[in-house]
């Protein structure tokens, strides 16, 4: 078990070498704890410095690996060492999930909720591949486990209320769970309401609302002393979500994602730990402008995207070394249409499809090692070999822009890494390199005029395009002591075919706001460099300073900036605790971006620093614990937008919320 | 408590059913599309032990373009005769006054298929005037004639469309969509029939010279450059990619390519160039996209609806 996490609070808390280092520790002294094992419980809190009711996008916001693309104050896109969403996989309990939205209005982080999650997973690069082909990592979002109870029958259970002043946001987090020897039942029900918010000029940013509901269980039962079956479902809808930054918004989406597992242990031998799992998942997502009569065009957009797989890992463990191998099968069908009316919308008048009913198939096999060389050095190295195959139903689609290109593609996607990482008193150096390929996504290969509000492009998928191919080197190096803690990080990525969106001189625009058509076509190659400095120290017992600082850089082949690239940005926080008080308060911005991209529909984004502050008090009735919070975002009420807010929509103003915990 | 454990699962299972349904696109490109595939009996004639049997699309004529097979059979021996010629000329009278139109005068023999044919382009429907079709075979046993009124129909498919217009060089001409019948959202072959009229040139049927017999011809080394736009305000003067132009192949109509990029109303809009490369007809529509304003046309235009 030898998995080493780039957890989010370890980033701010200890170096990630740090965090390498710990499982290795704590392995060895697991001897009696085979049955904590059963089920993975990591008992992170899913929150940030600054809030203790965060969504999943705020909490992921927090990492300095992680950037996001917003439309709107729902369902950010998130961005993984400055790369799009394709290029990163994203996985629930190592589910996959691909979302059922053309514009990627759905990213699997909007179809769970904060009270849902135990922790977050990211890896950068290569490392990530252990759930398939990815180029810039992956983000695995683990659900919360409640372990078995050797004590006998348990109930517990947390409730968490709040209200954000800005967009009148009330939240209701509820969760339960029950614990016996032999079952175990976790179950979460989560309810968001959120009118629009205003910008730091004190304006509405209309179309801005969300509702959301999210509820979800797990059934677990040890077949025996040492295995387990469990079940578990997430259920969520979303209704009425605006997005500011579109000429449609979202009336309705839905997930359902159920797994069964089947969990093993080994107190002896090579093979320690094998956990398989079948899962399905459903989402629909329905697009739509009836909130939006000032369109020429009525249009409706429903998407739809099923999966169903298999995932089957197996731990071993000899001497020194210690390895996973995970086995990766799924298919998922995505589908979505472009319904047309003219203005009176009598009739339906036009149709097409933006998703042609596109199968894909993925089957792959992924191994994972790490090597304890002496005490102070540790090698890990692996990778994966997968298969990817693609089914366009109706290839026609296609062939308007691509005469005669086939119908079903096959791509052999090979990954390979392997990293070293040196312990010597209070430093650490970890050096690494990867190489590995993704296939196109959906929307690549096989996307019909998908329009992009961006840009105010058509785009249009190649079915032709060539995987694309990453070479990549990491450094790191590290600092501590009892009360300093300091680390650097850099990654370089050099990657062939990188796929972006080109004009096409071919067709004319189809949605009435676009200007033209672009497909997805290959740069010959994209370089991108990720810089990040994190430090810590505590001044007194009672205080400590946080900060961090990233620095990224992409070119293109011509020399040209990448879009999406994240200016200079920083992060200052101290947190001062007394007795059952804490006092938070941060600094954070992003300096001016100067190296935009005009080509790719960006402009100069100016600089911008946000204050935050807060307070919360914890306090104790009847053995319940409550937390208190109170706080504000954007205290001082700055204009501003993102180099990432599509249509450069305002960021919200000055925020004060409130929230109330109990854990009983 | 234990009633969490059993609401939830049940109202898992309450939503896995699709709220809105997906578009069934086969049936969605069947149902608006009129579409004939067989060819059935439009009328038939006995002389002596002859039979003669005239087919068309569905059975019927539509006005435009009709691909036209005629089966001659031995009724005693109920083979199919092949060594005959069989002539073809359709007649439309209207108050006295006689024309005819684009077709085949002398319809040839399909040795694989067992029928001769031919194709007929219908200028005008049977509300304007009666159309007769007049045949003549000759056989062994002698010569042989039939006279038959048809009726023509407006034709609903809207993909096989006709227009008929006098060109910068004053001369009359006809353009008539023959395929695709039934269009995809694709890549379609698009194939057209240009006549034009000659009338003072005439040709010899039943012996006799006839004006009308020959008044169309079929038109030589023309080019028609295509410009499909969807027209609705809605869609901003929307064009497609990849489209070919018409040039004539070896079966004497014009083949091109056509591109629709969605279901919906098109307007193939049209220039006519001569031999020389001269404008016959048509002119340049802009390429502007111009949202909330109805599409421009040429001046030489056919729509299709699917």
């Amino acid at each position: 078990m030898k998995t080493f996490y780039y957890s989010l609070l370890m980033c701010f808390l200890s170096s990630p070498f740090y965090a390498q280092k710990t499982p290795m520790l704590s392995d060895t002294t697991q001897v009696n704890t085979l049955e904590e094992m059963l089920i993975i419980a990591k008992k992170k809190k899913i929150e940030t410095e600054m809030k203790m009711a965060v969504s999943v996008d705020e909490y992921l916001a927090s990492s300095d690996q992680i950037s996001f693309i917003k439309r709107g104050a729902y369902a950010w896109e998130p961005l993984l060492n400055n790369m799009s969403s394709e290029r990163s996989k994203i996985t629930i309990d190592g589910m996959h999930i691909f979302g059922a939205c053309t514009d990627k209005m759905d990213p699997i982080t909007a179809y769970v909720e904060s009270n849902n999650l135990a922790e977050i997973d990211i890896k950068s690069g290569q490392e990530g591949s252990m759930h398939g082909a990815t180029v810039s990592g992956s983000i695995n979002l683990k659900r919360k486990n409640t372990l078995f109870s050797d004590y006998g029958s348990e109930w517990k259970g947390t409730y968490q209320t709040g209200y954000e002043f800005n967009n009148k946001q009330f939240f209701n987090l509820g969760n339960l769970s029950f614990a016996s020897d032999k079952f175990v039942a976790d179950a979460s029900v989560a309810y968001r309401k959120a009118s629009n918010y205003t910008d730091g000029k004190d304006n509405e940013v209309k179309h801005s609302q969300y509702k959301k509901f999210n509820t979800s269980l797990g059934l677990a039962y040890k077949t025996s002393p040492l295995s387990a079956l469990r079940f578990d479902a997430i259920f969520d809808v979303a209704k009425d979500v605006g997005y500011p930054a579109l000429p449609m918004d979202l009336w309705l989406s839905r997930a359902l994602i159920t797994s069964v597992s089947y969990k093993k242990l080994f107190e002896e031998g090579l093979l320690r730990v094998w956990d398989t799992k079948l899962y399905f998942n459903t989402i629909e997502h329905y697009m739509d402008d009836t909130t939006r009569p000032e369109n020429l065009v009525h249009m409706d957009m429903p998407g739809w995207s099923t999966t169903f797989g298999l995932t089957s890992k197996a731990n071993l463990r000899k001497e020194n070394l210690s390895s996973e191998i995970q086995v990766n099968a799924y298919q998922n069908i995505a589908i979505a249409e472009m319904r047309m009316y003219p203005q009176d919308r009598s009739e339906r008048t036009m149709f097409a499809y933006s998703w042609p009913w596109v199968t894909t198939r993925y089957a792959g096999v992924s191994l994972g090692n790490s090597w304890d060389i002496s005490p102070i050095s540790q090698l890990n190295f692996g990778g994966s070999l997968g298969l990817n195959y693609n089914h366009s139903k109706y290839i026609d689609f296609n062939w308007i822009f691509y005469p005669g290109a086939p119908q079903e593609k096959t791509r052999f996607l090979p990954s390979i890494y392997t990293n070293y990482t040196l312990f010597a008193n209070k430093f650490n150096v970890t050096i690494g390199g990867g190489y590995g390929q993704r296939a196109p996504s959906v929307s690549e290969a096989y996307g019909y005029y998908i329009y992009n509000s961006f840009d105010r492009y058509d785009y249009v998928g190649n079915p032709n395009l060539k995987n694309e191919t990453s070479y990549e080197l990491n450094a790191s190096a590290g600092f501590k002591t009892e009360n300093l803690n300091l680390s650097a990080k850099v990654n370089y990525f050099y990657i062939k075919d990188y796929i972006i969106g080109e004009i096409l001189s071919l067709g004319s625009p189809m949605n009435y706001q676009s200007v033209g058509v672009k497909g997805y076509t290959a740069l010959s190659y994209a370089e991108i460099v990720n810089f990040s400095l994190n430090g810590s120290y505590k001044i007194t017992p009672n205080l400590q300073w946080k900060g961090n600082l990233t620095y990224v850089r992409g070119k293109d082949d011509k020399g040209g900036n990448l879009p999406f690239i994240r200016p200079l940005s920083y992060q200052t926080a101290f947190v001062y605790n007394y007795k059952k008080l804490s006092v938070q308060t941060s600094l954070n911005g992003d300096l001016e971006q100067v190296d935009y991209s005009p080509k790719y529909g960006e402009d100069n984004t100016p600089a911008y620093k946000i204050w935050n502050l807060s307070a919360n008090y914890a306090f104790y009735i009847k053995n319940n614990k409550f937390i208190f919070q109170i706080g504000a975002e954007n205290v001082l009420n700055e204009y501003y937008s993102t180099y990432a807010d599509w249509g450069n929509i305002p960021r919200m103003g000055r925020n004060v919320f409130t929230s109330l915990k109990i854990d009983f | 408590m234990k009633a969490i454990h059993l609401v939830l699962p049940a109202l898992f299972f309450a939503v896995t059913s699709c709220t809105l349904d997906k578009t069934d696109f086969e049936e969605e490109i069947a149902v608006e599309i009129p579409e004939n595939y067989s060819f059935e009996e439009v009328f038939s004639s006995q002389k002596e032990t002859y039979k003669i049997s005239v087919e068309a699309l569905n059975g019927t004529f539509y006005k435009g373009y009709n691909e036209v097979r005629v089966k001659l059979t031995n009724v005693q021996t109920e083979e199919f005769l092949a060594n005959s010629t069989i002539t073809f000329f359709p007649v439309l009278t209207v108050a006295d006054k006689q024309e005819s139109c684009p077709h085949a005068s002398i319809l040839e023999y399909n040795s694989d298929e067992q029928y001769f044919e031919g194709y007929v382009v219908f200028t005008k429907d049977s509300n304007v005037g009666d159309w007769n079709i007049q045949l003549n075979f000759t056989i062994e046993s002698g010569d042989f004639q039939v006279d038959k009124i048809v009726s023509v129909v407006q034709q609903p498919n809207k993909n096989l469309n006709m227009t008929s217009f006098t060109g910068n060089d004053e001369q009359y001409y006809i353009i008539a969509l023959i395929a695709p019948q039934k269009p995809k959202v694709a890549e379609n072959n698009l194939v057209a029939g240009i006549y034009k009229y000659v009338g003072d040139e005439s040709a010899i049927i039943n012996n006799e010279p006839n004006a009308l017999a020959s008044s169309f011809a079929v038109v030589n080394k023309y080019t028609l450059l295509l410009d499909p736009r969807m027209p609705e305000p809605s869609m901003g003067n929307h064009s497609s990619p990849n489209n070919r132009d018409l040039i004539q192949g070896e079966d004497g109509l014009y083949h091109g390519v056509v591109n629709y990029t969605m279901t919906g109303n098109w307007t193939l809009n049209f220039i006519m160039q001569n031999q020389n490369g001269k404008i016959v007809k048509g002119t340049e529509v802009s390429t502007d996209f111009t949202p909330g304003v109805e599409g421009e046309k040429s001046e030489l235009y056919i729509d299709i609806l699917f």
